[in-house]
């Protein structure tokens, strides 16, 4: 869930960084590393191409059918090995240390619990009975549940990335994000709010993260663009329907009056001419609201002395959109890696990184210091739970 | 001794350190570079499996890294560990065997589809315990009567012939468990539908369109054929199986693909309904011609069905495309109860 936007934004795109003592180090405190000095540009590039990934695609689909799926946790591990391996950043590749196992452990364990609550609704009579109760239960998974899953999943993918051999973290705790979504929670109720929700929780995910020692910060500013970015996107979406039905009913009503039949005895016809059109607004909406939202975090983002730089276009993003939607669905999904990888190599060519300090000050948590064999312990009690 | 060239990070800080990697007989690494000396044992480090393109790190028990793209140099040195992904590594990096890949996703998801998936969920059903399934359709009547229906309003008479009538059907067909339900549903029009754990459903409107006992029985048999196989488990079974399929062909793809991957499992569950409709319509032959009523009856009630679906869609003025819908096309079916005769 929550994977796709905080995760996928703050982690991987993960830069080195400034000199803090290790002593300091571990705690929250902002690392203000105002150091004067000339700024450097840092290439962030992608270097992956879609045969390579088609191959590696291909032969982890192959091996996971045949599995029964069970190799479908080796799979995610190599793909994000490789989106992570082929983004350079200042010549380094992003390392994803993700071992199967725990991967393949929370998927088994999210597959249970699926299970275990879809033979809850039909087997225990009193849920079955009452829609009240069924609702009541579903609210308070979502409070209870969901930032467990979300808190889980983010802290697996922060600790199984990083940079330089320096490790990203994220240092909240179930209750920090149980706190937000039963503090903001309502604003989801009204449907309009949704973004300032939203904006909370994408504060908490990105500052919640800890490159080595130094914390993520977003500065102040982010939310003014953050927010507008949603409630244009929905301005426009709504001109657009408007926009788009009066030629519809226009169309539909010329069509009846030619075949002499009533407006209503048409409406199959006026749903397939509403398709696209509907199609196109959700998409050129999701598309703004992704390119500004993301563009609105990163400009906002500092690791240490490092500060990032993205400028997605609205265009451009709609374009990537429709044509991979396109793509897939005539190639029966086998276009999926082509389709993964362009979106992916825009991206990183929109990003750019720069910092007021050599990357070589950063320095590991203290936390991080047990090497390998802590490591595999945490493994054990930590599993990925995202899907 | 295998040298090698390689950035060394000491899992400290992030400074990088070009260096010259030298592994000694006496199972250490020696790192040499501007800033750096150290030896550290191989014993308990780990390696990168090999990926293509990407850049491979030695990690030490004590949490340094070494990088770097000599792949020989490191296979050398590693050449037990991580034995899956080494044969992954080697089947991704050829074309030809990521078109073999190919081949077997399209063969594997074409049985899986034709055959694995279909038998896979008949396995299961027989396995989920009678109650269970009760369980199951209950709740699904539940649903059905707060969204769509309403208690029957049909005249006691009627009512009473049309229990008889199933209760002698279900009795000499050896299906004591099987249960019917009437209801008036307008939003559903006339039909029956057979729901998990033998229980069949019938509307009023159907009574109404379908005036002779014998047209009647001719269709409760045929829901008698669905509750028989366990259609509407299998069904349920069929579309998770189809929609897991789907996601673990597609998953990658970006979510405005969504509707890419509910079409496929829409258009495969029809195919699928298509089968069960002629199973149920054969077994409706079979306990007919048990209780001396011809297969006849059978095709008048699907000309009358049809007649008054007709009437009821000129009058809202729409139909869905023949592909679409989940019943086999009438005129074939009337054709098969014909010569079932």
């Amino acid at each position: 869930m929550a994977e796709s936007d905080v995760a996928a934004t703050a982690a991987p795109s993960g830069a080195p960084s400034p000199w803090e003592r290790p002593d300091v180090a571990a705690q929250a405190t902002p690392t203000r590393s105002v150091l004067p000095g000339p700024e450097t540009v840092h290439p962030v590039e992608f270097t992956g191409t879609s045969g390579e990934y088609f191959r590696i695609w291909i032969v982890n689909v192959a091996l996971t059918l045949v599995t029964l799926g069970i190799y479908s946790a080796w799979a995610k591990v190599r793909k994000r090995r490789y989106l992570y391996g082929h983004t350079r950043v200042a010549g380094e590749g992003i390392e994803y240390l993700a071992k199967p196992i725990p991967i393949l452990l929370g998927r088994l364990i999210a597959v249970a619990v699926l299970a275990a609550i879809v033979a809850a609704d039909f087997l225990v009579p009193a849920l079955a009975a009452s829609r009240p109760l069924r609702q009541l239960l579903s609210i308070v998974v979502f409070v209870a549940a969901g930032p467990w899953i979300m808190v889980r999943s983010l802290r697996f993918n922060a600790r199984n990335t990083a940079y330089r051999n320096i490790r990203f973290r994220f240092a909240a705790a179930y209750g920090d994000c149980f706190r937000i979504v039963a503090t903001y929670g309502w604003l989801l109720l009204t449907g309009i709010l949704y973004p300032f929700f939203r904006r909370r929780l994408v504060r908490f995910g990105v500052e919640n993260h800890l490159y080595g020692a130094t914390k993520l910060e977003l500065s102040f500013d982010f939310g003014k663009p953050f927010v507008r970015a949603y409630f244009v996107a929905y301005g426009l979406f709504v001109l657009y329907m408007i926009g788009g039905v009066l030629p519809v009913v226009g169309i539909a009503a010329a069509v009846a009056a030619g075949m002499r039949v009533k407006l209503s005895q048409i409406a199959p016809l006026g749903f397939l001419l509403w398709l696209p059109v509907y199609a196109i607004a959700i998409g050129l909406t999701f598309a703004y609201i992704r390119a500004r939202t993301i563009n609105a975090i990163f400009n906002h983002l500092r690791i240490g002395p490092i500060r990032f730089s993205s400028s997605l276009r609205v265009r451009d993003v709609a374009g990537i959109y429709f044509s991979n939607a396109v793509a897939v669905v005539f190639t029966l999904g086998f276009a999926t890696p082509w389709a993964v990888i362009r979106t992916w190599r825009y991206r990183m060519s929109k990003t750019a990184m720069t910092a007021a300090a050599p990357l070589d000050g950063f320095v590991q948590a203290e936390a991080d210091h047990i090497g390998a064999a802590g490591q595999e312990i945490g493994d054990m009690l930590d599993f990925d739970v995202s899907l | 001794m295998t040298e090698f060239d390689a950035v060394y990070y000491d899992g400290r800080t992030s400074a990088r350190n070009a260096v010259r990697v030298r592994a000694a007989d006496d199972g250490q690494i020696h790192i040499a570079g501007d800033a750096v000396d150290v030896a550290l044992p191989l014993a308990g480090a780990r390696v990168d499996p090999p990926l293509a393109g990407v850049a491979r790190a030695i990690r030490f028990a004590n949490g340094a890294e070494l990088r770097t793209e000599d792949c020989g140099a490191l296979d050398a040195l590693f050449s037990s560990q991580d034995r899956i992904e080494r044969i992954a590594h080697v089947l991704e990096g050829r074309w030809r065997y990521a078109l073999a890949g190919l081949a077997l996703v399209a063969a594997v998801t074409a049985w899986i589809v034709i055959d694995g998936l279909p038998a896979a969920a008949a396995l299961v059903a027989d396995a989920i315990p009678e109650t269970t399934q009760r369980a199951m359709g209950d709740q699904t009547l539940r649903t059905i009567d707060r969204t769509l229906c309403a208690p029957s309003a049909l005249d006691a008479r009627r009512r009473e012939a049309l229990l008889g009538d199933f209760r002698t059907l279900a009795a000499s067909s050896g299906e004591a468990n099987a249960r019917i339900e009437l209801r008036s549903c307008r939003a559903i029009g006339p039909n029956a539908f057979a729901l998990p754990g033998g229980i069949i459903v019938v509307t009023d409107q159907l009574a109404d369109v379908l005036k002779s006992d014998a047209e009647l029985t001719a269709v409760l048999a045929h829901e008698l054929g669905h509750a028989r196989y366990r259609h509407p488990m299998r069904a349920a079974l069929q579309s998770a199986g189809a929609a897991a399929l789907v996601s673990v062909l597609a998953g990658d793809a970006v979510s405005i693909t969504g509707i890419v991957v509910t079409l496929p499992t829409l258009l495969l569950q029809t195919g699928y309904s298509r089968g069960f409709e002629d199973d149920a319509d054969t077994y409706a032959f079979e306990r007919l011609k048990a209780l001396g009523i011809s297969p006849r009856a059978f095709a008048e009630a699907l000309a009358a069905l049809e007649g008054a679906h007709a009437a009821r869609s000129r009058d809202a003025g729409q139909s869905l495309p023949d592909y679409l819908s989940t019943h086999p096309s009438t005129g074939r079916r009337i054709q098969r109860a014909l010569s079932a005769q």
